[in-house]
């Protein structure tokens, strides 16, 4: 192609230039760089493409620097632009794009409603905890850093935690002010309106649908090619659709289900006529009955599970079997190690009778267990074990603790899987 | 607020010996005194659609949120007479027929009578029937009613076809009992969270409530949405096998919607039906998100995303005039699919026409969207074609191209 540039071309530098125009003179938007750092950064980082395509640019002279609003449309400020490099423009872009990618905005509100964070520093806080959750890992690799972009470094924080854990853990203070160069990343950061924002009846917004189907099309092109991504897109991608459950509530419903199913619970039953029988001769009427379940609790406490994470589980167990109408009396539990050091004040306490077990199989547990004629075995343990081959007669709930994936075989062999638990237990994983 | 203010009808003037009863109903009246305002809801609009398509529904939500008076409407918007069960307070035998001995059990056997509200149904032969609270019932209850909902019947009868069924349920988390639904009953249902809409809440205690204008289908349009709904299913699952069937694997998709020959078969009457409306993309998500399940469900919409592009073929015929569309991310692929489409059938005529269609997207749309585009057109020149004077006026693109080329290399360099 025979054509030449013959526009912008002294303008790139444009961070050495120093001073900006003041506001009286109205400052054209560059475009033309704008659109160059957008295909820089999707030459370097190519599964971000449909994203970074589908935000809708809006030039604003109300926006400090770049801004994002939770319809996907992005706010420019022409003076950022021009005062800005191009490399350093398209991490801007990035980062702008990845506080919709990763829904900032909805949790955000979320968090906001669970803690009772109302006021603008609070929002304030979330935009730096979501930043700090974007930067730790989306620049280099061809992506210049934003001058100005906050780490969760400088907030002497560990990197690769999410924007949750971070709010948590720093508050509002002098530090601020030396961050001169701050980046107000707009209502798709945090959550809160902003005066230059189109809202939602505004032109060119996307819908949460359609948000969903960019994040989706973004997340397949991730898992993908996973080599090509880091490790912070790669979480993203794998919990985009399926974040993580609560498992307290899931252990519950799992158990609940597998008490009242076979034979436990509460039920109607033919075996004994209702007594509205008596009023309404000739017709047969069941009655209901309430037999509460017996639930056995293995724990293996050979794995490399904190007390804190077995105890925690524990009570739930014993809560929840107690619920469902399991008496205390009823509620076994059994440790299947000789360490059994959580479980003995636990049970004093709760009054629950202490078996014992031996060795880490769980298959002795499981033997244990059903000596006991429980409606319901709940095992809670890291897997690590061998599993019985044939199927117990009662519903198996199994509280999985996770190992921790770090530094063990998993890294250098994808091909290692640990033993899966068998498919005839309803699986729920803790924490 | 201004806009709350509800209107006050005109109290009649109470004599002074009314009764505080009569006081108490009075100002009952003008609570109950409120008004509606239009306003687009897709779940309702999603829910019309599918118990119009006489798919069993089942929506997901928190007691106390609203079901039941969604549920009224649709029943007012398509004339249905409404009756509701409450599932927690029956028996069994409610939903399965009573069993009545009669003078000779042996010889004539012990006939399953059915309730009320069955016979009704029946006799009326059209009806909405809405099994509130599915999740507190006993699991015997539960039994019985999935009965129900799926053979139609409630004893000894059969329910007529111009029955229609929409059932409710807690969600899983939060069901006090043992609610907990199989992998073969979950594929049955299109899935529908309900949850409350905070703005909806406020404005309709202030005493304006929303009024959902609910979807229409056009008898025109029938053939074309049957054969939409029939290539977006069969074009999907032709190039992904793997979607067909497939099992929810993890405990958090237990109980909810997945991919079988069955839930593909409700999908594609879905679509039909959404398209024959004209309603939203997002009505048409929550449809086919809650028959298939998230990922499938977004594979199909993301499928149809690309059979609704312009078609290469009549952009290339008259690029001057072609409409492209206005979403970045869109436009592109549209772009790269005229490229492609010239390198299928490469001739002189198809190259200029699309770097004519590569000027028009540059002159109206970003110029990163085209880089890719025209280095790929580029490369398709054979040796005889001279280049178009069009290739002129995508100076822009080129710029922008090296711009941003010499930008990552200065990037590199500096990471190194």
């Amino acid at each position: 192609m025979s054509a030449d540039t013959s526009v912008g071309v002294g303008a790139e530098t444009g961070g050495a230039e120093g001073g900006t125009p003041g506001p009286s003179a109205p400052l054209a938007l560059d475009r033309e760089k704008l659109f160059a750092a957008r295909l820089h950064a999707v030459k370097v980082r190519p599964y971000l493409a449909t994203a970074l395509f589908a935000l809708h640019v809006v030039e604003s002279r109300r926006v400090p620097t770049m801004a994002v609003d939770r319809h996907w449309r992005c706010y420019v400020s022409p003076h950022f632009v021009a005062r800005t490099p191009v490399e350093e423009l398209a991490g801007v872009w990035v980062h702008e794009v990845a506080h919709l990618l990763r829904d900032h905005h909805g949790r955000g509100d979320r968090v906001a409603k669970q803690r009772g964070l109302t006021g603008a520093g609070d929002r304030l806080r979330m935009n730096i905890a979501a930043d700090c959750e974007i930067n730790d890992d989306v620049y280099g690799d061809g992506l210049a850093q934003p001058e100005g972009a906050v780490l969760p470094k400088l907030l002497g924080l560990s990197e690769g935690e999410l924007m949750e854990d971070y709010l948590r853990q720093f508050r509002l203070g002098p530090w601020l002010d030396d961050m001169a160069a701050w980046l107000d990343c707009g209502s798709g950061a945090d959550g809160l309106e902003r005066e230059w924002d189109l809202g939602p009846d505004g032109a060119h917004g996307l819908s949460e649908q359609e948000q969903d189907e960019v994040r989706f099309r973004v997340a397949q092109g991730i898992t993908g090619r996973p080599g090509d991504a880091p490790k912070g897109w790669r979480r993203w991608a794998e919990e985009v659709f399926h974040p993580p459950q609560p498992w307290r509530e899931l252990l519950g419903a799992a158990l609940r289900s597998a008490a009242s199913g076979s034979g436990g619970g509460t039920d109607h039953t033919y075996g004994r006529p209702s007594r509205r029988s008596v009023a309404l001769p000739g017709i047969v009427l069941p009655s209901l009955r309430r037999t509460p379940p017996r639930v056995a609790v293995v724990i293996d406490t050979s794995g490399s599970v904190s007390d804190t994470e077995l105890g925690s589980a524990l009570l739930e167990v014993t809560a929840i079997s107690r619920a469902v109408g399991g008496r205390s009396d009823l509620v076994t539990v059994l440790s299947c190690d000789a360490a059994a050091r959580i479980v003995d004040p636990l049970c004093t306490a709760e009054g629950i009778p202490l078996l014992g077990g031996g060795g880490t199989d769980l298959r002795t547990g499981f033997a244990a267990a059903l000596r006991t004629r429980p409606d319901v075995v709940v095992v809670l343990t890291d897997g690590q074990t061998p599993w019985p081959e044939a199927r117990p007669y009662c519903r198996t709930v199994v509280g999985l603790f996770p190992r921790p994936r770090t530094g063990s075989s998993y890294e250098n062999d994808p091909d290692y899987r640990p033993d899966r638990p068998p498919d005839w237990a309803r699986v729920v994983e803790i924490g | 607020m201004a806009t709350f203010a509800p209107s006050v009808p005109a109290l009649r003037p109470l004599a002074p010996s009314a009764s505080q009863l009569d006081v108490a109903a009075d100002l009952l009246a003008l609570l109950r005194d409120t008004r509606t305002e239009p306003r687009p809801d897709d779940r309702l609009e999603a829910l019309t659609l599918a118990v119009a398509a006489d798919l069993p529904v089942l929506l997901w939500g928190e007691p106390g949120i609203g079901k039941t008076s969604a549920l009224t409407q649709l029943a007012d918007s398509l004339e249905l007479p409404l009756t509701t069960v409450i599932a927690s307070v029956h028996e069994p035998s409610d939903f399965s027929g009573l069993p009545i001995v009669g003078d000779d059990p042996a010889q004539q056997g012990v006939p399953l009578a059915p309730p009320d509200w069955a016979v009704r149904l029946v006799r009326e032969g059209r009806g909405l029937l809405f099994l509130d609270e599915l999740s507190t019932a006993t699991p015997a209850v539960q039994a019985a009613l999935l009965r129900l909902v799926l053979e139609r019947r409630i004893g000894s009868l059969q329910l007529p076809p111009g029955v229609r069924i929409v059932a409710a349920a807690n969600p899983r988390s939060s069901a006090a009992d043992g609610w907990e639904l199989s992998a073969p009953l979950a594929n049955r249902f299109v899935h529908l969270q309900w949850t409350h809409d905070h703005e909806v809440v406020v404005r309709g205690l202030g005493g304006t409530w929303p009024r959902a204008t609910l979807p229409r289908l056009d008898p025109q349009r029938l053939p074309d949405a049957v054969d939409r709904a029939r290539r977006a299913v069969c074009g999907l699952l032709d190039v992904r096998p793997a979607l067909v069937h497939r099992l929810p694997g993890s405990e958090t998709r237990r109980g909810g919607p997945w991919p079988s020959p069955r839930s593909w078969d409700m999908t594609v009457c879905l679509i039909a039906f959404a398209t024959a409306a004209g309603s939203s993309r997002d009505v048409l998500s929550l449809l086919v998100r809650g028959t298939v399940g998230d990922g499938p469900g977004l594979e199909l919409l993301a499928w149809l995303d690309r059979m609704d592009l312009p078609d290469p073929e009549e952009l290339l015929a008259d690029p001057e005039n072609a409409e492209l569309p206005e979403r970045g991310d869109r436009r592109q692929a549209t772009l790269e699919g005229v490229v492609e489409a010239v390198k299928a059938r490469p001739s002189k005529e198809r190259w200029d026409a699309a770097w004519a269609l590569l000027v028009r997207a540059l002159e109206t749309g970003a110029p990163d969207l085209v880089v890719v585009p025209a280095t790929t057109l580029a490369a398709l020149r054979q040796e005889e074609w001279d280049v178009p004077d069009a290739i002129e006026r995508l100076a822009g693109a080129v710029s922008v191209s090296r711009r941003a080329d010499r930008s990552v290399a200065r990037a590199v360099t500096a990471g190194r």
